[in-house]
């Protein structure tokens, strides 16, 4: 059984009380655990919004997302928090980064939802900061960082919780071309260690150089899917 | 997640601090009101309730007994238009407040009426107090109508007050304590030329045509006074005569109308010894207001005994009255029952507990009322903190968005929100606490002053009281009241939905 299941997935927006518009129109895909999957579509085709719905930000207006076999849908406004809280980790385009934290307090603030002492949230945020590069800037607020050190903040938090799937939304968006590899090659390491990556990008190479798998949206659909070994294969070398 | 509301203190310090000044601002006159309410009722009882002050009742003659005490009761039958109906009752209720007594007689003290007194349960003892004026002769000065009042000889209170020579020997002896400002007036100025006096003779004698010894003057007038008195009348022989031999004999026929016995006058004349100087009363000194108090204008100070002595002889054997009279009860909770016992016996009566009870209630009720118009500033407060933290959670909106993909749940968003207020109003209100702490320094200096100025009892005492429980309300009320303010906002901030908050603009 695939690790994210989505079957039949509407997401309507009710506009001011207009005709709803959905964002997604009974899109249908399977991920299996381990997967580095891109989410390659126009501005609009929903890519987006799925990428939502598999986080538990958002939920589906009708159909079934299934994630390590527990129905989205069906859970309760607590449970999405703690299903997000143990399941996933986000990394944005824009970083979202708390401005007036330092990076380890960044760092560490799903550890402080999930009650984990000071002391304790200090030690694995330092861990996290070393392994993308950063150890020597965990006092610095998002501020005195540059765009690619921020996003590596933003991706130690992701992480830091180890999550099963790793939501990237146009995470290279906002970076030069020599950042987004940094970013990418980080990526990779996470996919590399078993982390299953679904990420959304609207730039074809980008998902052809380091995805194992390209699902095409338009329109609120899934209009392609190529699942590409080679690419890992190449990598791995 | 206490670190979390911090940071959001921290952010915004201005704000946050104007904010926690109107709590602070709530808090302080809170305080203050409410300290200074338990501090003046503490100065009130503190001053009263020692040395038996609650258990006595002061006992003076009687206009008899009132007709009717409760004139809601009193009700007007028969057929005619409520404008009359309401008319006549207001005039049943004045008369019903007439205070009336059987006899048409007033009541008098007597040791007749003290015996019958001392019977009723409770009482434990009726003593008369004597305080009566007489002519003083010392050393060449004279003084017309002195004040003099007789010491409670055993229980030995005014001795603390001797600031030379002695307490006198016994409780009829014939000594007097003289105070230390009739010594100043003959100009023993200092201390040493007051202290002279001891040991020396006084004078005293009565004071002639004194109201209080002799109510029935007539009897001392000459036939020529009473003639010239008729003079314009233009009597007849017959009825001069006639007026003449009545007007002599008018005292007593006056007595027998009255139902009493004609009092007699003897005047009296007395050497008596200076046995020591007596001062005034200063702070810290055992004080009975209802005794001790009595005395506040007296000069000379005899033992009881003798006092009672000299009035029996200005008496010359009739019957004794008394102007004022001490009822000491066995309990200070059964005073306002003697004294309405009392009250219904037709005599005037009252008791500093009573006094006292009407004071406490008077002053929670201002305490209250303050309170409540204080705690307007409070609900102010609570308005900017509402406004503040909406204010937060529209600035935060991004950051919550984070929180929530992190994964904090509602109630942990709202409880950042919560806490942030609460830590507003708890320093808001330790800060109040504090300020009204030291407000109080200055506010004992002013209010002693006063005291000093307007009031022969001194007072050394706080009259702000800030008990354990008041201590602990003034944070908690604020703590409270901005926990409170934040249940909208935190709610606001627990409905964000990430999805908005997080897209990328």
């Amino acid at each position: 059984m695939a690790l994210v299941n989505i079957i039949d997935v509407w997401r309507e927006y009710r506009m001011g009380g207009s005709e709803p518009v959905a964002a997604l129109r009974g899109a249908t895909l399977a991920i299996e655990a381990g997967e580095f999957t891109c989410l390659l579509g126009k501005s609009g085709s929903g890519k987006s919004t799925l990428m939502n719905l598999i986080g538990g930000l958002d939920r589906p207006t009708r159909g079934s997302i299934e994630v390590d076999g527990r129905e989205l849908s069906k859970m309760s406004a607590r449970e999405l928090s703690f299903y997000r809280r143990e399941k996933i980790g986000f990394v944005f385009q824009s970083f979202n980064l708390v401005g007036s934290m330092r990076a380890w307090e960044n760092v560490s603030l799903p550890l402080v939802f999930a009650g984990v002492s000071r002391t304790e949230r200090k030690k694995r945020a330092e861990e996290m900061l070393e392994r993308v590069g950063l150890a020597r800037r965990h006092d610095h607020k998002p501020t005195q960082l540059s765009g690619g050190e921020q996003q590596r903040v933003a991706f130690a938090r992701a992480l830091i919780s180890h999550p099963t799937i790793l939501l990237g939304d146009e995470p290279t968006g906002n970076l030069d071309s020599a950042t987004s590899e940094q970013i990418m090659a980080l990526m990779v390491e996470e996919n590399r260690r078993g982390t299953t990556i679904i990420m959304v990008t609207h730039d074809p190479e980008l998902a052809e150089r380091y995805a194992s798998r390209t699902v095409r949206m338009a329109d609120g659909t899934v209009v392609g899917d190529v699942r590409r070994d080679l690419v890992l294969a190449k990598d791995a070398k | 997640m206490i670190g979390l509301a911090l940071g959001g203190l921290l952010r915004k310090k201005g704000r946050n601090t104007l904010t926690m000044l109107g709590v602070f601002i709530g808090v302080f006159a809170l305080t203050m009101i409410i300290s200074l309410g338990q501090g003046l009722m503490e100065v009130i009882t503190g001053t009263v309730s020692g040395d038996d002050n609650l258990r006595q009742i002061s006992l003076l003659p009687g206009f008899g007994i009132k007709q009717n005490d409760k004139p809601e009761e009193i009700t007007i039958e028969g057929e005619m238009s409520e404008r009359r109906r309401e008319r006549l009752r207001r005039a049943a209720i004045a008369r019903s407040q007439l205070r009336q007594t059987a006899s048409g007689q007033s009541l008098r003290l007597t040791e007749d009426s003290f015996t019958e007194l001392r019977k009723l349960p409770h009482v434990q003892s009726i003593k008369p107090l004597i305080i009566k004026r007489y002519q003083v002769d010392f050393d060449g000065h004279h003084s017309d109508g002195t004040q003099t009042f007789g010491i409670d000889y055993a229980r030995r209170h005014p001795e603390q007050r001797v600031i030379a020579g002695r307490y006198p020997s016994a409780n009829d002896a014939e000594e007097v304590l003289v105070h230390e400002y009739l010594l100043y007036t003959w100009g023993y100025v200092t201390e040493q030329q007051a202290a002279s006096v001891v040991g020396k003779t006084l004078k005293i004698s009565s004071v002639k045509g004194s109201g209080d010894d002799n109510p029935f003057q007539m009897a001392e007038m000459t036939p020529q006074d009473l003639q010239a008195a008729f003079k314009d009348m233009k009597l007849s022989e017959e009825e001069l005569a006639a007026a003449l031999t009545l007007s002599r004999r008018l005292p007593e026929i006056l007595a027998k109308l009255r139902g009493g016995e004609q009092r007699k006058s003897v005047a009296i004349k007395r050497e008596l010894k200076i046995v020591g100087v007596m001062r005034e009363s200063e702070a810290g000194d055992r004080f009975n207001l209802l005794e001790d108090g009595q005395s506040t204008q007296a000069d000379l100070f005899f033992p009881e005994g003798l006092a009672d002595k000299l009035l029996r002889e200005s008496a010359g054997g009739g019957e004794l009255t008394y102007q004022r009279a001490l009822v000491m009860v066995d309990d200070p909770a059964n005073a306002e029952d003697v004294e309405q016992k009392l009250r219904d016996k037709g005599y005037t009566a009252f008791s500093v507990a009573t006094v006292l009870k009407r004071l406490e209630s008077s002053l929670t009720v201002v305490t209250v009322i303050l309170s409540f118009l204080t705690g307007i500033a409070l609900i102010v407060a609570t308005l900017g903190i509402v406004n503040t933290m909406i204010t937060s959670v529209i600035e935060r909106t991004r950051e919550i968005g984070v929180w929530k993909a992190v994964g904090a749940t509602n109630t942990q968003v709202q409880l950042v929100f919560l806490i942030e207020s609460a830590l507003i109003g708890l320093i808001g209100g330790l800060l109040g606490l504090g300020i009204a702490a030291l407000a109080m320094l200055p506010g004992d200096i002013i209010a002693r002053n006063l005291i000093a100025q307007r009031t022969s009892f001194p007072y050394e005492g706080s009259v702000f009281i800030m008990p354990i429980w008041l201590q602990l309300t003034g944070p908690a009320l604020g703590t409270m009241v901005a926990v409170l303010a934040a249940i909208y906002p935190a709610r606001r901030a627990s409905r964000v939905d990430p999805v908005t908050a997080l897209r990328h603009d």
